[in-house]
């Protein structure tokens, strides 16, 4: 048994000595907790931790096997997103106790704080006293057993798994609804509560959903497909658009949702033109050996820096929206051009991590296939705040593609409308979301880079939260940005332009003196090296790309991704479809493109002048709209209106 | 975007290391606002004196609103009893006799570089940019004793973090109630402009100014403070847990949705109140501590005897 006195060391130097101990297969014993953060955060071994005392937040989280014993009370985030092992307090237990756990075994003696068991997916919350505001929010599966009252909503936007309530029911959340208990079930809690040697006389009732709210109560029709650039050439208001818009409406009578991102035209990167003469252009033979493209991202406060053969990034895309098949493809395109992938929401797979050589691992609200082992193996780690297709809303992914395999990894029932959750159950603020990096970083031993996802919105107050919560870079997604599913209207017209949003975070940036504190990876449009080129100039750090990745391999923009037919292959998780998928072969189309954005990088490079793409800036660029001008402060010289389409002949 | 602490020693025999006390509290959660610090202190009380904290600065244009102030106190009959300049505040005790209120609001616009923190018998509000403990070196928290006081550590996202921007705020107008509050009121403006129909001034665009001022209002009109608070439940909209001290009491409210942590600990002796329970256990090293997390839509108020 090791001690660890935590009035004497720091917590992440008692963390990295309860993992050696872990390692060795010995237990742990923490005296003076003192009710600090991140006690025992990142443990994968079958020891016992004792906490003697209070413990603060995320005691226990990431976690997968170990038995931790805290004899008095724990902040918020108790065992968050523990996989199997067990948890027993002997105190209360604060705010969203065993959220998005995955099997472990949680048992809390005196009373919980609000939402507990938030997004939890398998495993047993027990908490002897008086649960609070909202237990069982937003809970996919496993159990909750509350001995004493259940505080108001109790089982609120509950999709799975039940609840057993000994005490007063105080209030039942929307679509919550008490149903009959077996005799089997009341064996198994009793079974559980003798095992941790709880005493309970009382008789138990059952909550589940309801199943009213379950699945949209009409799904979107199949319409003739109208393909992406038709739909979005036409003008303003009244076109195609609009018209299939009104007959979609028209059947549902709700919004849409539909794949793809806004087609309205607001200012953009083809807004932009560059000012030097580009006679040069084309000259160069071999312009990639000439310029120095090699970028790194995210070392900035010491953690291993993905390192990229080009200033360029593969946006994330989560795996639900698109089938294993076509993630595995842009994975092994990424590796190919070394750049870095991310695994967008839905978890990490073997085959994707194999393939690709850099590969950052982002966590969203609903913590589906979010995992301590994943993290670990990944390059980087990402909070998804919001994106820009749909700023301040979570995934939608309609139940055609919510199939058993899919539902199995993410850990939530199957066959139903998921709409992901909007908002992180631990992160309410710039307050919470310290806290939260905090953990990430304790859990992976500080190596590695966390990012945080924006949707632009109010970027100028955003981004300054993301540099003072200590993020190492942040992926900006402008209003451009497309989405697997999203509602219609919300990507029409939620969210600030691209080029806004970039210069909204420098002059950010700037106005606290913290341009060299973190890193910008800009998307949302860019759609080949010319964009990347002026996301550059603009300030970026690098650009990422999600709808030319994966037009590149095989999309035809169909806009249909959201039903779960697609015809092609990628946007599907029927098997039948996902057969058509040529993964070999759709890598290499992916990866040629991406070879072509890298000689337009490094062409354009060398016309401007230079031979480094760090030394592009502002200076190179002129707004050929006023609303370009205006957005971006860069003079406004319509004359360059005919050179710049000569350019996208030369360049392309 | 904050780090909020409170405590109140229930009698006057006991301890008293308000000044220490929030000092380590602040400590313990000043991870959760690394930018400015501030703490409401409440001293001794004397008949018809008030306890006036002025922001001013440094250099040359401190000493000029130092002078004008001086100029505004003498002109509404409030005689300096005892002055100090001390880090960015000039801080008085005068004499004054007369409504509070219209005095606040003339020393507010006394000079134009000068903003009021507190007027009070016995609040004081100091606050600066830094740590709980930084704060301390330049004004000397750890010598309040009074019999209770409210803290706040801030992340700040604007250009440069001035001083004035911290909290607590004071409830401007009325004496000795003060503030600190996490979260964010969604109906400010419109609690705002009926607030400023009937007269009142407001002198930043901050949230904690606005609870401040609501529930000093309510405790003008009679209504006691528990009172207050439970009205502000239904009045406020958004997501908040604030503490509220007035001379002798202290509250706190939270709203319905639970969005913004809050932990309490309570023995006979005293309550104090937090962010998070690594704050309480700074008061009480090495022990595990029995406390309690209000409940959604809860509201208490506690009072020293006197
Ligand atoms: C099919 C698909 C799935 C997506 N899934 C996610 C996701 O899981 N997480 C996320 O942050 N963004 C997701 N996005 C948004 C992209 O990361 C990115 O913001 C957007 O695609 C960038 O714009 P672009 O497509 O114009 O390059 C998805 C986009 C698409 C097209």
């Amino acid at each position: 048994m090791v001690a660890i006195d935590l009035a004497e060391t720091s917590v992440r130097e008692a963390n990295e000595r309860i993992r050696e101990a872990g390692a060795r297969g010995e237990d742990v014993e923490v005296l003076n907790p003192d009710a600090r953060h991140h006690i025992g955060v990142g443990l994968t071994d079958p020891i016992t931790v004792r906490v003697r005392g209070s413990a603060g937040y995320f005691c226990a989280g990431l976690t997968d096997g170990p038995r931790f014993e805290v004899d008095n009370n724990t902040g918020w985030g108790l065992a968050d997103n523990m996989y199997q092992g067990s948890v027993v307090v002997g105190g209360n237990a604060g705010a969203i106790a065993g959220v998005a756990i995955r099997g472990a075994e949680v048992v809390v003696k005196g009373n919980l704080g609000s939402r507990a068991g938030q997004v939890m997916k398998a495993g047993t919350l027990l908490c002897a006293g008086n649960a609070n505001f909202m237990a069982g929010y937003m809970m996919y599966g496993g159990r909750i057993v509350i001995l004493g009252e259940s505080g108001e909503r109790l089982g609120e936007d509950m999709t799975g798994g039940e609840i057993y309530l000994g005490g007063k029911l105080h209030s039942l959340g929307s679509d919550a609804m008490v149903t009959d208990i077996s005799r089997d079930e009341i064996d198994s809690v009793m079974e559980f509560l003798d095992r941790y040697e709880i005493p309970f006389k009382g008789s138990l009732q059952k909550v589940v959903n309801a199943g009213k709210n379950l699945r949209y109560g009409t799904t979107e029709p199949t319409v003739r497909s109208l393909p992406f650039f038709t739909f979005s050439d036409d003008c303003d208001y009244w076109n195609r658009k609009i018209q299939e818009d009104i007959y979609v409406k028209a059947q549902i009578g709700r919004y849409r949702v539909r794949g793809y991102g806004g087609a309205r035209s607001v200012p953009h990167l083809s807004d932009l033109a560059f000012k030097n003469d580009l006679a040069r252009l084309g000259e160069e033979k071999d312009p990639v050996s000439k310029v120095e493209m090699r970028t790194l991202i995210g070392g900035k406060n010491g953690a291993r820096a993905l390192d990229l053969s080009m200033p360029l990034m593969i946006a994330p895309m989560s795996y639900g929206a698109l089938s294993r098949s076509a993630k595995q493809a842009v994975a092994i395109a990424s590796g190919l051009s070394d750049i870095a992938e991310n695994t967008g929401e839905g978890g990490m797979s073997d085959a994707q991590r194999d393939a690709a050589k850099q590969l950052i691992f982002q966590c969203l609200g609903g913590r589906l296939g979010w995992n301590i082992h994943d993290m670990r193996r990944a390059d980087g780690l990402e909070i998804y705040i919001s994106q820009g297709a749909k700023p301040g809303f979570g995934g939608q992914l309609m139940a055609k593609k919510v199939t058993k395999e899919l539902a199995a990894i993410r850990g939530i029932p199957a066959g139903i409308d998921l709409r992901s959750p909007s908002r992180h159950p631990d992160i309410l603020g710039a307050d919470d979301l310290v806290i939260k990096v905090e953990e990430f970083r304790e859990a992976t031993g500080y190596k590695l880079p966390v990012s945080v996802k924006l949707g632009a919105g109010r970027i100028h107050d955003d981004i300054k939260i993301a540099v003072k919560d200590g993020f190492d870079f942040v992926e900006l997604d402008g209003m451009q940005g497309s989405t697997g599913a999203g509602g219609a209207e919300v990507m029409e017209y939620v969210g600030i332009p691209t080029i806004a949003a970039i210069v909204a975070a420098l002059d950010a940036l700037d106005d606290i003196g913290c341009r060299d504190k973190i890193e910008i990876v800009l998307m949302g449009g860019v759609r080949d090296g010319i964009d990347a080129v002026k996301v550059l100039c603009l300030g970026a750090d690098a650009a990422a790309m999600g709808t030319s990745a994966i037009i590149a391999g095989g999309c035809i923009a169909c806009m249909q991704c959201h039903v779960g037919q697609c015809v092609t292959g990628i946007a599907t998780q029927d098997p039948e479809h996902e057969a058509r998928y040529k993964v070999k072969a759709e890598a290499q189309h992916i990866h040629r493109f991406l070879e072509t954005v890298r000689w337009q990088i490094a062409a354009l490079t060398h016309a401007l002048g230079y031979d480094h793409v760090r030394r592009l800036n502002r200076d190179d660029l002129v707004a050929l709209t006023p609303e370009a001008a205006e957005i971006t402060r860069l003079p406004y010289a319509p004359e360059y209106r005919e050179r710049e389409a000569a350019l996208l002949g030369k360049a392309g | 975007m904050c780090g909020i602490a409170g405590i109140l020693f229930k009698h006057a025999e006991v301890g008293l290391e308000t000044g220490k006390a929030l000092i380590d509290m602040l400590d313990g959660c000043q991870h959760r606002g690394p930018d400015s610090t501030g703490f409401a202190l409440y001293g001794a009380e004397r008949a018809d004196e008030l306890r006036l904290r002025f922001f001013v600065g440094e250099g040359e244009a401190a000493e000029d609103s130092v002078r004008r102030i001086k100029q505004a106190l003498a002109q509404h009959q409030a005689r300096i009893i005892e002055d100090q300049r001390i880090g960015n505040d000039y801080r008085a005790r005068v004499a004054f006799r007369g409504d509070v209120r219209k005095f606040s609001y003339a020393m507010e616009h006394a000079a134009p570089g000068a903003k009021v923190i507190s007027i009070g018998e016995s609040l004081e509000i100091v606050k600066d940019v830094g740590t709980a403990h930084r704060v301390d070196e330049r004004y000397n928290v750890h010598d309040f004793a009074g019999s209770h006081g409210l803290g706040h550590v801030r992340l700040a996202t604007e250009s440069d973090v001035k001083p004035e921007a911290a909290h607590p705020f004071w409830a401007t107008g009325f004496a000795d109630v003060a503030i600190v509050h996490n979260g964010q009121i969604t109906n400010y403006w419109k609690m705002r402009r009926r607030l400023q129909r009937r007269g009142f001034e407001f002198t930043t665009d901050n949230d904690s100014e606005l609870i401040a001022v609501y529930l000093a209002d309510k405790l003008s009109q009679g209504v006691p403070l528990k009172e207050a608070l439970k009205m502000s439940i239904d009045d406020l909209d958004g997501t908040f847990s604030f503490l509220v001290s007035t001379k002798d009491e202290i509250g706190y409210a939270k709203d319905r949705l639970a969005a913004k942590p809050m932990i309490m600990y309570e023995t006979d002796d005293l309550i104090a109140i937090a962010s998070e329970e690594v704050s309480l256990n700074r008061l009480f090293p090495g022990q595990a501590l029995d406390t309690r997390e209000p409940p959604p839509g809860s509201y208490d108020t506690w009072s020293r005897s006197t």
